[in-house]
C-alpha cells in the first residue's frame, strides 16, 4: 500500500503535472499535424526527458503518445489525411462521414471511444503486468534469450509488409548494436580507433535521425503538395454518441481486446491494431456493404483499438523489458540510459515507479477528454500552421536534441548519418522499426546469449532444458521454420512480390 | 511503422532494385565478419566477442542472398528507377537544402556559435520554402532565442557560444 501512496505522491507533484500537461498539448499538436507521427513526437521528446527524473520522463512519453494517437483522427476526418499512421485504417470512412455532414458525430465517437479504449488497455496492463512479473522473476538467461528472439521475430513477422526486408533491417540494427565495447569480454568492436564509437552508437541521435530527419527529407520534397486546407466547423460533439455506444458496445469491447493483444505483441503497434480491428469489424458486420460509405461501426472498433494498443504495448515492455512497439522501444532505451533495467525486478525493487506509470496512464486518458475536445474545436487553427514554417523548426529541435545527448557534434553527425541511412532504407522498402528494436535489444540479447552459451557449453539442448525456456524456444524455432519456408522462392512470399511489382 | 495508406509511402523517388540492395549489404556483412577475425578470444572461454557479430553477419548474408534471388526471379527491373521529383530542379534543391542545412550546422556551429547558426538555417529554409520575409525573420529570431533559453539555460546543454562569446 505504501508503494501506491508513494506513487500518487510522485505523480501529483506540481512539476510532474505541469510536464504531463505540456506534453499532452505537444502530443495533441504533433498528432493532429499530418505527416508528424506519434513516434516522431516521442523521438523529439526524448532529449527533453533525458534531463528529468524517471517519473516525469515516463509521464511525458505516455501522455504525448496517447494524445497523438487520438489527435491523428482529427485531420483524418476533416481532410482525409491521417495525422498519424494509426488513423490511416479509417481515414476514408471518417471522411465519408464528414461529407455526409456527420463530422460532429464522427469526432465525438472518435474522442469517446479513444478515451474508453485507452482506459481498457490500461486496465489490462494493470491486471496482467504484476501477475506476469511474478512468473518472469524466475527467468534465467535462457528464457530471456528466447523471449528476445521471439519478440524480434514477431516484430519482423507481423510488423512489416515484406518480412525478408524486415529481417534484414533487424540484422542491420543488431549489427549497429555491436559497435562499441562488447558486453561479455569488454573488447572494443568496429570502433576504428574512434573514441566516440567506443561508447557505442548513441541510441537517441539514431532515433531522431531515423524517425524525424528522414521524415524531414521526405517532407522537403513534398512541400508544394501540402497546399492549403479548409477545415470544417464543428458543432455539438456528444449528440448521438450515447446511441452509438448502446448499439455498438460489443464492437468497442472487441476492438479494445484486439488492440490490447496486438499492442502487446512485439513489433506491432497502434497502426496495425487499427487495420486488423477495422477488417474484423467489416467481416463480422451485419451490414458490411455500408463500410466505406461513412458508416460509424468500423470506426468504433478501430479507434478503440489503436488507443488500447498503447497500454498493451507496455505489458511486455514493463514485465520483460521487451518492447511491444517502436514507442515502447524508445521508452526502454530511455530507461536503460537512466540506469534502470526494465524487467520483473523493477516490480520488486521500485514498485512505486510501476504504479506511477499506471496512474499517469489513467490520468492521460482522462485528460484526453477535455484536451481532445479543445483540439477538435480549435482544429481549424492547428491545421492552418503551415508546414514550411514547421519543418525548419523541427530540424532545429532535432539538431539540438542530438547535440544534447553527447554534448558534442558527434551526436549531430550520428543524427545526420542515420537520417540519410534511414531515408535510403525506407526508399527501398526496408522498414526502420525492426532496426530500432534490434539496436535497443542487441546488447541484452548478446549478453543473455553469451551467458547461456557458456552455461550450456554450446549445446542447443541446454538452451531448451528448462521448461519455460523449452516452450519459448520451440515456439521461436517453429516460427523461424515458417519464415524460412515462406522466404523460399516457391513459398508464399511470391504473392507479396507480385503485389508489389 | 509505415503502412499502406500513409501519404508519403507511395513515392519511391530514387530506387535501386533489390539485387543492388542485396549486394551492398552482402559486402557490408562480409566486411563485418572479416573484421571479427582480428578480435582476441575471451580468455578461458570457448566463445569470444567475435561469435555474436558473426551470427548477425551470417543472417545479413542470408537475407541479402534471398533478396538477390528474389529480384533475379522477377527479372526485368532496371538497376535504378528515378522518380518524378528527381527531374524537378526545385524539389531536388529542397531536398539538397535540407541536407545542406545539417552539414552547415556541423561546420559552422563551433566557429559561429549556436544562435547565429540556428538563426541562419531557419531563415534560409523559411525563405526557400516561401515564407514571407518579415514572418521568416520574426519566427527565426523567436525560435532561436527560445531554443537557446530552454536547452542552453534551463537544461544546461553547453551549446557552442562562438562569436557571441564576448557579447553575451
Amino acid at each position: 500500500m505504501t508503494a501506491i501512496s508513494t506513487a500518487f505522491g510522485l505523480v501529483f507533484d506540481p512539476t510532474v503535472l505541469a510536464v504531463i500537461m505540456g506534453s499532452a498539448i505537444f502530443g495533441m499538436f504533433v498528432g493532429a499535424m499530418p505527416g508528424l507521427t506519434a513516434t516522431m513526437a516521442t523521438a523529439l521528446l526524448v532529449p527533453v526527458t533525458f534531463f528529468m527524473a524517471p517519473v516525469p520522463a515516463l509521464g511525458a512519453i505516455v501522455t504525448a503518445t496517447a494524445m497523438a494517437i487520438f489527435a491523428g483522427d482529427i485531420p483524418a476526418a476533416m481532410l482525409r489525411m491521417p495525422g498519424t499512421p494509426a488513423s490511416a485504417a479509417y481515414a476514408d470512412e471518417s471522411y465519408e462521414m464528414t461529407k455526409k455532414g456527420q463530422l460532429d458525430l464522427c469526432m465525438g465517437v472518435n474522442l469517446v471511444f479513444s478515451v474508453l479504449g485507452g482506459i481498457f488497455g490500461v486496465i489490462i496492463l494493470i491486471v496482467l503486468a504484476p501477475v506476469l512479473a511474478e512468473v518472469a522473476i524466475n527467468f534465467s538467461s535462457f528464457e530471456y534469450f528466447w523471449l528476445a528472439c521471439l519478440g524480434l521475430t514477431c516484430a519482423v513477422f507481423i510488423g512489416t509488409g515484406d518480412p525478408l526486408k524486415g529481417l534484414l533491417s533487424l540484422f542491420i540494427g543488431l549489427a549497429i548494436g555491436c559497435i562499441g565495447i562488447d558486453p561479455a569480454a569488454g573488447q572494443p568492436r568496429f570502433t576504428f580507433g574512434n573514441v566516440d564509437l567506443l561508447s557505442g552508437i548513441n541510441f537517441i541521435p539514431t532515433l531522431i535521425g531515423m524517425f524525424a530527419v528522414s521524415e524531414l527529407l521526405r517532407g522537403a520534397v513534398t512541400m508544394e503538395k501540402g497546399g492549403h486546407v479548409v477545415a470544417q466547423a464543428v458543432g455539438s460533439l456528444m449528440t448521438g454518441v450515447g446511441g452509438v455506444f448502446k448499439k455498438y458496445w460489443f464492437n468497442f469491447l472487441r476492438g479494445s481486446v484486439i488492440g490490447t493483444v496486438i499492442g502487446a505483441l512485439p513489433g506491432a503497434g497502434a497502426d496495425i491494431a487499427a487495420w486488423v480491428s477495422y477488417a474484423v469489424s467489416k467481416k463480422t458486420s451485419k451490414e458490411p456493404e455500408k463500410f466505406g460509405t461513412g458508416h460509424i461501426e468500423g470506426i468504433v472498433d478501430s479507434t478503440s483499438a489503436n488507443n488500447s494498443a498503447l497500454g498493451g504495448a507496455w505489458i511486455p515492455a514493463l514485465v520483460f523489458g521487451i518492447p511491444g512497439d517502436s514507442i515502447t522501444a524508445i521508452v526502454i532505451g530511455v530507461l536503460y540510459m537512466k540506469g534502470m533495467n526494465p524487467g520483473p525486478s523493477v516490480f520488486l525493487q521500485t514498485p512505486e515507479l510501476i504504479y506511477a506509470v499506471f496512474i499517469i496512464f489513467i490520468l492521460a486518458n482522462l485528460l484526453m477528454f477535455p484536451l481532445g475536445w479543445a483540439a477538435i474545436k480549435s482544429a481549424k487553427q492547428i491545421l492552418r500552421v503551415p508546414r514550411n514554417i514547421l519543418l525548419p523548426i523541427i530540424l532545429i529541435f532535432c539538431i539540438v536534441g542530438s547535440y544534447a545527448m553527447t554534448n558534442s557534434l558527434y551526436g549531430v553527425v550520428l543524427m545526420v548519418a542515420m537520417g540519410v541511412f534511414g531515408w535510403l532504407l525506407e526508399e527501398h522498402g526496408v522498414p526502420v522499426a525492426p532496426l530500432i528494436l534490434g539496436l535497443v535489444l542487441g546488447e541484452m540479447l548478446e549478453q543473455n546469449f553469451m551467458s547461456s552459451m557458456i552455461k550450456a557449453d554450446g549445446s542447443l539442448i541446454g538452451f531448451l532444458s528448462r521448461p519455460i525456456a523449452g516452450v519459448l524456444g520451440v515456439c521461436t524455432i517453429v516460427l523461424w521454420a515458417v519464415m524460412i519456408w515462406k522466404a523460399l522462392p516457391f513459398g508464399a512470399s511470391r504473392a507479396a512480390v507480385d503485389a508489389k511489382a | 511503422m509505415r503502412r499502406a495508406g500513409s501519404p508519403s509511402q507511395k513515392a519511391y523517388p530514387m530506387r535501386f532494385n533489390d539485387a543492388v540492395v542485396g549486394t551492398v549489404f552482402l559486402l557490408l556483412a562480409g566486411a563485418m565478419i572479416a573484421m571479427t577475425f582480428t578480435f582476441p578470444p575471451f580468455p578461458g572461454q570457448k566463445y569470444g566477442p567475435s561469435l555474436f557479430p558473426r551470427i548477425i553477419g551470417g543472417g545479413m548474408i542470408l537475407c541479402s542472398v534471398l533478396l538477390m534471388l528474389r529480384e533475379w526471379r522477377i527479372g526485368g527491373r532496371p538497376w535504378i528507377t528515378l522518380e518524378d521529383w528527381t527531374r524537378r530542379p526545385a524539389r531536388l534543391a529542397s531536398f539538397a537544402l535540407m541536407l545542406a542545412a545539417m552539414v552547415f550546422y556541423l561546420l559552422a556551429s563551433e566557429p559561429l556559435g549556436f544562435m547565429p547558426t540556428a538563426f541562419l538555417i531557419q531563415l534560409g529554409l523559411f525563405l526557400w520554402f516561401g515564407v514571407r520575409p518579415l514572418m521568416a525573420v520574426i519566427v527565426a529570431t523567436v525560435m532561436t532565442i527560445a531554443v537557446q533559453y530552454f536547452f542552453g539555460t534551463l537544461m544546461r546543454v553547453p551549446l557552442p557560444r562562438g562569436i557571441l562569446d564576448s557579447v553575451l
